[in-house]
């Protein structure tokens, strides 16, 4: 008979119940796509902070002090210690080796160039710049036999290259096929080296693609130690490498006799706004406490896990990358979520109002069921089931339009959905029956005190 | 006389709507409710998302300085005659197109630190930054600036009336030579030296880590070099588009700079913002449309239960134009009041709502009330013209319960 009564309530007023389910749904959906892309966005958006390049340094510990001006180091080769480029590619080896989405090694030499083997034989001295040696999509066999390609060109993702980067395996020994006197041959010849530079110096030297420069490191100067290379792009970087040139890092080892050997370490790592807890210090920390945090991407924590895979180094964090990245992540989340609260807010509202309204409205047909014996209990429960049947219809379809839209969203801005998730959906459901059952709540306490008979008779 | 008949039309009209508001205060509080919750998430999400996106800007000064004039012939090592004079940065701009502008001068040189280590006499060279202090921690607010002895005053440094000079040291210099704040350190150049007080350890993750950063007048002093600047370093406040056009109004009206971006965080921020704002447009797109959908299915469904009102009306002779205007004019009045609350509402959390996000309160837009109030009416109005449906209506059978 319940389930009669009930099923007769839906088939007697489809259009009825169907607004209510239609409002149920969309406010349902609205909270879904708010919740979704709130909940994802603090990861999306700290891919794209990473636009902003590495935020870590990893340096030596028992370094004498660098004389840097605006990134560019002035010490000679022979000041200041070095790290093993053998121990480079440790970094993916960390708790947090996912969220490490790149790192470049460099060595920086003062250097001369000259553009012509004429004027290196004239050796009229050349021009000074600063050599840098680094990866540069340089692919990396990782231990759990992945591959991994990194470089300057992820860590510093504002440089542009016009023509290309240097290749990585230039350097190597090419076979060279050659025909003497009708005998095919081969002889085994060192392929030329690539190197890219800098924008202001390219003009100041009138190079352009294409072009032979002949590089020499200048602590260790001697005729015979220049070498040539092939400029494969000219690079525009906005900072000190515009008036820089820049090799493959093995290049500049053979260069300044610094085989396996570079001097800092470029890390962008994907990380969790620092909180107040992150702020403490890791030494005060209680063993539970420790793990948390050692389990968190912190940048702190990232930096102390790099710290001990790699040891004898000092790692530092970019502070005016990182902390400028985590107050704006902060902020953007904390605007998202009360979009999304006042989205709740509204959504509830007008949710509870459409139901509030439909009990409202059946004030006659309570009055009849009262009329007829039906204690108040039997009617509110009549009532509260047709609106839990609702609610689960209305917020499954709800979440349904609300994931197809975070959908849309997510692939319009960031290019990548946001996965659904359990809790939304457990969040949804849950407040779509709340906000059904109170809504109706409060005119079924006050129809329970209605007597049946003035409502039959319409006063 | 057809006035007068006109007249009591129109009583008879307000009469009707006084009426139907009266005859029942729930549904008339329920349906105001939720008229009023959509108003007031309109009003509160359009006033905030202008708002956000100005205060995002601001927010991106985090980074830092995002241009740097700079000498024109820039090499390796720049030339005395090369640097930049000081005066002009006097001739700098402080606003631009309503937006902040910071400029801070930087002098940069390698001077010799004296160290006394028990009693030996030895030095080392250092890097040395002369630029003002006191502006440093506006300009790169995300430098920690560890707590100093020096009484730190609206954060400016004080200079202590018995030194020469205010400096700070990066916290991989001070480590090195195990220098804290308030030791006297003495630096050399050539013949000239300059003695200053160390004010703070500073740590930047970057080059300034390992340098000294002086006075600015020490600075010149000890680089034989008065009034002489080595560059620039500019945050201009703003959306990428007006630092961009700062960049070349000033490298318009200062043809012998280099006036450049720095590419990392000009480029960076102008990706992000165009993301974040996205998103925030998306967003709010979105809520407001499916909110608004949800109240219009709400309110339809509140006025199909006017079909006992409009078999009535029939009944008694009402045409069907003149039922729907009634209750039309019914829906476009609640619209009206329940805009006119919630908008108000929603401008107030909007207000609250800016303070809990950026610290400082939203400025309220008057433009968003009407937009949000004539938006309120419409979905009233939308909500309620289903009712035209009955028209076909046949008054009997509405009393006899059939339809």
């Amino acid at each position: 008979m319940f389930l009669r009564l009930v099923a007769d309530s839906f088939g007697r007023r489809p259009r009825h119940k169907l607004l209510t389910g239609a409002a149920l749904a969309l406010g349902m959906g609205v909270v879904t796509a708010a919740l979704s892309v709130s909940l994802d966005v603090g990861d999306r958006l700290a891919k794209e902070f990473r636009s902003l390049g590495a935020n870590l340094i990893v340096t030596p510990q028992a370094d004498s002090l660098p004389l840097e001006i605006g990134g560019v180091d002035y010490r000679p080769v022979n000041a200041g210690a070095y790290l093993p480029e053998a121990d480079v590619p440790k970094l993916k080896t960390i708790f947090w080796h996912n969220n490490i989405v790149g790192f470049a090694p460099i060595l920086e030499v003062s250097a001369r160039l000259v553009s012509s083997p004429e004027e290196l034989n004239a050796f009229q001295g050349g021009t000074a710049a600063q050599l840098i040696g680094t990866w540069a999509s340089h692919p990396l066999l990782l231990n759990d036999g992945a591959s991994f390609t990194t470089g300057i060109d992820k860590t510093n993702p504002w440089f542009q290259v016009e023509g290309r980067w240097f290749s990585p395996q230039v350097g190597r020994l090419k076979r060279i096929n050659v025909s003497q006197g009708g005998n095919l041959g081969h002889i085994y010849a060192k392929n030329r080296d690539e190197c890219v530079i800098g924008l202001n110096l390219a003009k100041r030297m009138n190079f352009r693609v294409g072009d032979q420069v002949y590089v020499n490191v200048s602590d260790l100067e001697k005729m015979q130690n220049y070498v040539p290379c092939s400029i494969t792009g000219i690079l525009s970087a906005g900072s000190g490498e515009d008036d820089a040139v820049l090799m493959p890092l093995s290049a500049v080892q053979q260069l300044a006799n610094k085989p396996g050997q570079y001097r800092k370490l470029y890390v962008s790592a994907l990380t969790k706004p620092e909180d107040v807890f992150a702020k403490r210090d890791p030494k005060s920390f209680t063993p539970a406490e420790y793990d948390r945090w050692f389990c968190t991407p912190y940048i702190s924590s990232i930096a102390f896990q790099i710290q001990q895979e790699l040891p004898g180094t000092d790692v530092r964090v970019i502070r005016r990358v990182a902390e400028g990245e985590g107050q704006i992540l902060t902020r953007v989340r904390m605007l998202l979520w009360l979009v999304t609260g006042a989205a709740l807010l509204a959504a509830a509202l007008a949710v509870g109002a459409s139901s509030a309204a439909s009990v409202i409205e059946r004030r006659t047909e309570i009055g009849l069921m009262k009329a007829l014996g039906a204690g108040s209990g039997t009617v509110g429960f009549l009532l509260a089931a047709e609106q839990l049947l609702l609610a689960f219809v209305g917020g499954g379809a709800g979440y349904a339009l609300g994931i197809i839209l975070a959908r849309l969203l997510g692939e319009r801005i960031f290019g990548a959905a946001p996965e659904p998730s359990l809790i939304v959906f457990l969040v949804v459901i849950a407040l779509a029956t709340g906000v059904t059952l109170l809504g109706s709540a409060i005119p079924l306490r006050r129809a329970s005190r209605y007597e049946p008979a003035p409502i039959l008779r319409g006063e | 006389m057809m006035a007068d008949r006109r007249a009591n039309n129109r009583a008879m009209f307000w009469r009707i709507i006084r009426r139907l508001f009266g005859a029942n205060p729930g549904r008339l509080f329920v349906m105001l409710l939720a008229l009023g919750a959509g108003a007031a998430v309109t009003a509160a999400l359009l006033n905030l998302e202008v708002d956000a996106k100005r205060r995002l800007t601001s927010e991106f000064r985090a980074f830092g300085a995002n241009l740097i004039a700079a000498p024109k012939s820039h090499g390796a090592y720049p030339a005395a005659d090369t640097l930049l004079n000081q005066s002009l940065l006097r001739n700098l701009p402080s606003e631009f197109q309503g937006h902040s502008v910071i400029s801070v001068p930087f002098l940069y040189m390698i001077a010799e630190l004296s160290l006394a280590d028990a009693g030996m006499q030895s030095s080392v060279p250092v890097v040395v930054s002369g630029t003002y202090l006191e502006e440093l921690p506006q300009i790169f607010p995300t430098w920690d600036f560890q707590p100093s002895v020096i009484p730190a005053h609206k954060d400016k440094f004080v200079l202590p009336s018995h030194a020469s000079a205010l400096c700070l040291l990066g916290t991989k210099l001070a480590s090195r030579f195990k220098l804290a704040s308030f030791d006297d350190i003495e630096l050399k150049n050539g013949t000239q030296k300059v003695t200053c007080k160390v004010a703070d350890i500073i740590t930047t993750g970057t080059d300034e880590d390992s340098q000294i950063l002086i006075d600015l007048p020490a600075a010149q002093r000890l680089a034989s070099l008065s009034s002489r600047i080595g560059l620039i370093q500019i945050s201009v406040d703003g959306p990428p588009p007006t630092v961009q056009q700062f960049q070349s109004f000033l490298a318009q009206k200062f043809p012998d700079v280099d006036v450049r971006p720095i590419r990392q965080f000009t480029e960076g921020e102008a990706k992000i913002y165009n993301r974040i704002s996205g998103l925030l447009t998306a967003t709010v797109g979105i809520v407001l449309v499916l909110t608004g959908l949800c109240v219009m299915a709400a309110m339809t469904n509140v006025a199909m239960e006017r079909k006992n009102d409009v078999g009535l009306m029939k009944a008694i002779g009402g045409s069907m134009r003149r039922v729907l205007r009634l209750f039309l004019a019914e829906a476009a009045l609640l619209g009206l009041a329940g805009g006119m609350i919630g908008a108000a509402a929603g401008i107030f959390l909007s207000i609250g709502l800016g303070k809990a996000v950026f610290g400082v309160a939203a400025r309220p837009r008057l433009i968003v009330y009407p937009v949000a109030v004539a938006l309120t009416i419409i979905v009233a109005i939308l909500s309620a013209y289903p009712l035209r449906r009955l028209a076909s209506i046949r008054p009997a059978s509405v009393f006899r319960g059939e339809a």
